[in-house]
């Protein structure tokens, strides 16, 4: 013991000698596990290029911790009784990172952009008649966007402030180049996006103009009022140099820890874990049009034949709470009736394969070594059902050819984990819808569809509740999916950096963070 | 000189044309990684469009190549930066790492090959072989591993990670390299090793050295100028093929070192499917890689005064 | 004859291995894909000798059973690149000329191709399997047989005895099998040992990259490559598989330092 922490020591102090040319003292270094695609948002991006992001760029509204939504750039949000136009009153106290102040105009001018099908905007489809249509952005004064819908719908707060579409992120027209294309953001946020040097660091700098809303931070939304200079994200691929890297000092934040280093990292000391559960999803997708799990009972047989508690405290260590719903257990829409996990029962399971006709053929299940916790889904998966006597084969694939094949609907079954889903509407749409035309969708169900599209219309929580208690019942009849659990993301800091927290979404906040040394 | 080059040009273009096909062979593409779990067929659609992967393979190409003789390698689909400046930046990285492990490692490897050869069966033979053995037999990632645990976490004298180039800071540089370069020339060492000694066992046994022996020449002078030169031919062709394969496998050192270098730009390029970038790489790689054979053969005369140059 | 140390020693580990493989083909301690929950990451015991994996299998019985698709794999891979990579060598150094600048070209083709992105494209086309590895293993390893068998080849067919052999009005085709094959045995021997290892080790490196031997099936690679997580906490899940490739190689590379002093035709003379 006494070794440990002398080396510890010895490593310490010998990091801040040799620290990075960043001074340490007002910089928050942390750790990135791959490179940002672009500054794009909400167009070339993947989870690490939207969580940099939402410290340079805000939009009009945002997410709170729990997955509602709050005004952000908008004073309030003014809801016409059709629910058809949308009145977003702007705050006065808003400026630019060059020194300009926001105005209505540049909101327009963003959202323009956004809706131009050259721009490949992620979420352009769900505003332009997929889930509702953005018809007008009007500007009827400098402080007041009127934004006019087609059709009533209860996600488009939540499409704008989605992160993979980069909140719809209200950039200044300095941000683009005379050809309209993408240069660098010039946001309102509380960072401006200062060096990024690819393959090895993106840097943050404070914003001091920066106007924080009163109160505490929540979510995306709240004060996040940036408290220190510099922000350094360090880009390390390699999860054991990582861990390394933050015992050695070099970085200050840890972010995704794996859960199985968490008891050595808890035992060291000055270290604290922050753990939050997300709201992504792990699950299981099985082909229905497949000759062989066409048939429901086998996919019944088969859901019966796994251990599902007993599977997930495996994969992630006990952190994780089972949960055959879609709807993550952090939600306001996971009833308890959702929270129900039917028991494992062999003989049913076997019976059910029996009467489906089943007579031990070979079934494969498509995973990948890219994210651990789905091969070790395939691999218990594979243990479980055998003791079923369900032949299941590994068909263990790298990530692009295993997403080309999710896309096409190409699999048997398929051990999979969806991003954060935040409006309960969207997290059983990820999966279900006609396999003609969307032949990734695992559930094609007439009827459960059309229920579906009416959550989206419908604005009363309650209603909405009991609409997701009803898919709910019939996915556990249909059996198309297998959902297990959503993924808790564990962060780690030493004792000098204060106020750090994790949310609902992976990726870290810098904002609210004081380094003290 | 120039014919050669000359001759090299087919398989500049024989490489060119094999990744072309062969990465679209490959299941997955940009539009499906960039969309994720979100892909529906037109937002697919519209950004295979935006890459010009809507185009026929053999279209893309044609200007792929027409752009490449013209010196303009694309922009990489991931990072939108031009895809030559960033290969001659990662290179630097893997350049400087690549080259000061071989060195090392023939510099070790060489005269302790020859040593063995020279006291063949003997216990420092037995020991020396038995070292580059077990060198040669540990995988590369799990020594890197295990050298950051040690020198980096436990005795502190290297940074975890992170990267500076020399031009910022030479001293700097050297901290950040130190480790996988010795990762590395160690795993090299194994290979030299065994390769020295084959190579000078094979010449101590000519008749030459048998003659010159019999002469009387002294045995330091034996080695010096006749078994030691022409010992070194085949271990030269060795070590090109190993500045070959390290510009291969270095990957797996640059991702546990974090070190922005030309393996793990193409690595991570293939798995994001960003096709200009694997394009640039393996086109860079094969032009680097026909240079070096090229000066093993025209250096194979030289040291091997056996062969005339072809 | 004397016996050598080498043979002695290297025969010994690699019958070891042998053996080990040759149990596990009738006999193992338990089944070495049954997964145990309740015991995952235990210590070695009287039960479980080496103690258990992430899944609580025994490490004892997966490390027989890799052993056994290790060595296939292996074995399979050195042959399929020595046939080819001996092949286009032989044919490039001895006939030289326009035969050899083709050849060349397709083999600096080769050469120049990242292991890995060869392996990912055969892969993806093959489907993953060990057969896929194989070919995807032998055609990246040929090449660096032929250029070592040309460079060797080169060096020698300038020597007094091929030209004593064509002297003596003997065919090509005769020289080639009788002086010139022969002496490309040591430096042949010797890459054929160090690739077996390579082949080991390049299965590791493809299972970490998910493109190894598929699961659950056990390679030592693929057990070193799922047992990386865990180096800190049950670091005889690294150890154990790595003993066991370190122990082959050992006993391959001897025995093949060996078996060239035996081959070796002006020993025998």
């Amino acid at each position: 013991m006494r070794l440990r922490a002398s080396l510890l020591a010895l490593a310490a102090s010998l990091g801040f000698s040799m620290a990075t040319p960043v001074a340490a003292q007002d910089s928050l270094r942390i750790r990135l596990n791959a490179d940002i695609r672009s500054t794009d948002p909400g167009v070339n991006r993947d989870a690490n290029t939207d969580g940099l992001m939402w410290h340079v760029l805000e939009g009009l509204v945002a997410l709170r911790g729990d997955a509602t939504i709050a005004p952000m750039l908008a004073e309030r949000v003014d809801v016409s009784a059709d629910g058809l136009t949308y009145t977003f009153p702007l705050r006065r106290d808003v400026r630019f990172h060059n020194g300009q102040s926001l105005t209505s105009a540049d909101v327009a001018f963003a959202m323009e952009r956004y809706r131009k099908r050259e721009t490949n905007w992620r979420c352009r489809g769900d505003l332009d008649g997929a889930v509702t249509r953005l018809t007008a952005v009007e500007t009827p004064d400098p402080h007041t966007v009127v934004m006019r819908l087609e059709r009533p719908s209860a996600l488009f707060l939540t499409i704008l402030a989605r992160t993979d579409c980069g909140q719809a992120g209200i950039f200044h027209r300095d941000s683009l180049n005379a050809d309209g294309s993408w240069r660098a953001p010039v946001g309102t946020g509380p960072f401006r996006l200062g060096e990024w040097r690819r393959g090895q660091f993106v840097e943050l700098e404070r914003f001091a103009e920066y106007a924080a809303l009163p109160g505490a931070p929540d979510g995306l939304a709240g004060n996040k009022a940036p408290l220190v200079d510099r922000v350094r994200y360090t880009i390390i691929p390699d999860d054991a140099a990582a861990r390394a890297a933050l015992l050695a000092g070099n970085i200050d934040v840890l972010p995704d820890a794996r859960t199985r280093d968490l008891p050595d990292l808890r035992a060291r000391p000055g270290m604290s874990v922050h753990s939050s559960p997300s709201f992504d999803l792990q699950i299981i997708l099985m082909q229905t049009t497949d000759p062989v799990l066409r048939d429901v009972r086998m996919r019944r047989a088969i859901a019966l034949a796994l251990d599902v508690p007993e599977l997930v405290r495996a994969v992630t260590e006990g952190s994780s709470r089972p949960s055959r719903a879609p709807i993550p257990v952090g939600s306001a829409f996971h009833t308890p009736a959702m929270s129900e996990v039917p028991a494992r029962d062999l003989a049913a399971a076997r019976r059910l394969a029996q009467e489906a006709g089943y007579r031990g053929q070979p079934i494969r299940i498509v995973t990948t070594r890219r994210y651990e916790a789905f091969f070790e889904i395939a691999v218990l998966a594979q243990g479980m059902l055998r003791e079923a006597g369900i032949n299941l084969e590994l068909e263990v694939l790298e990530w692009a050819t295993q997403l080309q094949r999710y896309t096409r609907g190409d699999y048997q079954m398929m051990a999979f984990g969806f991003s954060a889903r935040l409006d309960p509407s969207l997290s059983f749409e990820m999966f279900t819808g006609p396999k003609a035309t969307e032949p990734r969708k695992a559930w094609d169900n007439p009827e459960m569809q059309a229920l579906l599209e009416a959550s989206m219309r419908e604005t009363d929580p309650a209603r909405r509740r009991a609409t997701f208690e009803a898919l709910f019942g019939q996915l556990m009849q249909d059996v198309p999916v297998i959902a297990l659990y959503s993924s808790v993301t564990h962060a780690v800091t030493p004792a000098h950096v204060q106020g750090y927290r994790t949310w609902a979404v992976d990726a870290p906040r810098a904002w609210g963070v004081r380094v003290q040394r | 000189m120039l014919k050669r080059l000359l001759v090299a040009l087919p398989t500049l273009l024989l490489v060119a044309a094999s990744v072309f096909f062969l990465m679209r062979l490959i299941p997955g593409d940009p539009a499906t990684i960039i969309l994720g779990d979100a892909a529906t067929p037109d937002s697919v659609a519209d950004l295979r469009l935006a890459y010009g992967l809507d185009r026929p393979v053999l279209v893309q190409f044609a200007l792929w190549i027409e752009r490449a003789a013209g010196g303009d390698l694309g922009r990489s689909i991931t990072s939108g930066e031009a895809v030559g400046p960033l290969i001659l930046q990662r290179f630097q990285v893997t350049a400087a790492i690549v080259c000061a492990s071989v060195t090392l490692a023939v510099l070790i490897a060489v005269p302790l090959g020859m040593l063995a050869a020279w006291r063949q069966n003997s216990w420092g033979d037995v020991a020396i072989v038995a070292a580059a053995t077990f060198l040669l037999s540990i995988p590369s990632f799990w020594l890197g591993l295990i050298f950051l645990l040690v020198f980096g976490l436990w005795l502190g004298w290297v940074p975890v990670v992170g990267y500076v180039t020399f031009a910022e800071d030479f001293r700097g540089a050297l901290h950040y390299i130190a480790l996988p370069v010795a990762t590395l020339a160690l795993i090299e060492t194994g290979v030299l090793i065994r390769m020295a000694r084959a190579s000078t066992v094979e010449v101590l046994r000519l008749d030459y050295i048998a003659h010159a022996r019999a002469k009387g020449v002294p045995e330091w002078r034996v080695l010096a100028r006749h078994a030691f030169p022409n010992a070194f031919a085949p271990t030269l062709t060795l070590i090109g093929l190993i500045m070959g394969s390290l510009l291969g496998g270095i990957a797996v050192i640059e991702t546990v070192f974090t070190l922005p270098g030309l393996g793990r730009l193409l690595v991570e390029a293939i798995f994001a499917r960003d096709y200009p970038v694997i394009q640039g790489v393996m086109l860079f790689i094969a032009v680097i890689y026909v240079m070096v054979n090229l000066v093993v053969d025209l250096l194979y005369p030289v040291f091997d005064p056996r062969v005339t140059a072809g | 004859m004397r016996l050598r140390p080498n043979l002695l020693i290297g025969g010994t580990l690699l019958g070891f291995v042998f053996a080990v493989a040759a149990t596990a083909l009738v006999w193992t301690p338990y089944d070495p894909v049954r997964i145990n929950l309740r015991r995952r990451l235990v210590p070695p015991s009287a039960d479980y000798w080496l103690g258990t994996d992430e899944f609580g299998r025994d490490v004892a019985s997966r490390l027989m059973e890799g052993a056994v698709t290790s060595l296939t794999v292996a074995a399979a891979t050195v042959v399929m690149a020595l046939v080819l990579g001996m092949a286009i060598g032989l044919a490039g150094g001895f006939l030289r000329g326009w035969t050899d600048r083709i050849l060349g070209a397709v083999n600096d083709t080769l050469l120049a191709f990242p292991g890995i992105l060869l392996a990912l494209g055969l892969l993806a086309v093959l489907g993953p399997s060990r057969w896929g590895i194989v070919l995807a293993l032998g055609l990246a390893y040929a090449p660096s047989v032929a250029r070592v068998v040309r460079g060797s080849v080169l060096s020698i067919r300038e020597r007094e005895f091929v030209e004593a052999s064509r002297a003596l009005g003997n065919s090509e085709g005769y020289t080639l099998l009788r002086h010139v094959l022969p002496h490309t045995a040591a430096p042949v021997t010797v890459l054929a040992t160090s690739l077996f290892g390579w082949v080991i080790l390049a299965e590791s490196a493809l299972s970490f990259l998910g493109l190894g031997v598929p699961p659950p099936a056990a390679t030592w690679g693929n057990m070193l490559a799922s047992a990386r997580p865990f180096m800190g906490d049950a670091p005889l899940l690294s150890i154990a598989p790595g003993v066991m490739i370190a122990t082959c190689l050992l006993g391959v590379n001897l025995l093949g330092d060996a078996l060239r002093d035996l081959l070796d035709p002006r020993d025998g003379a």
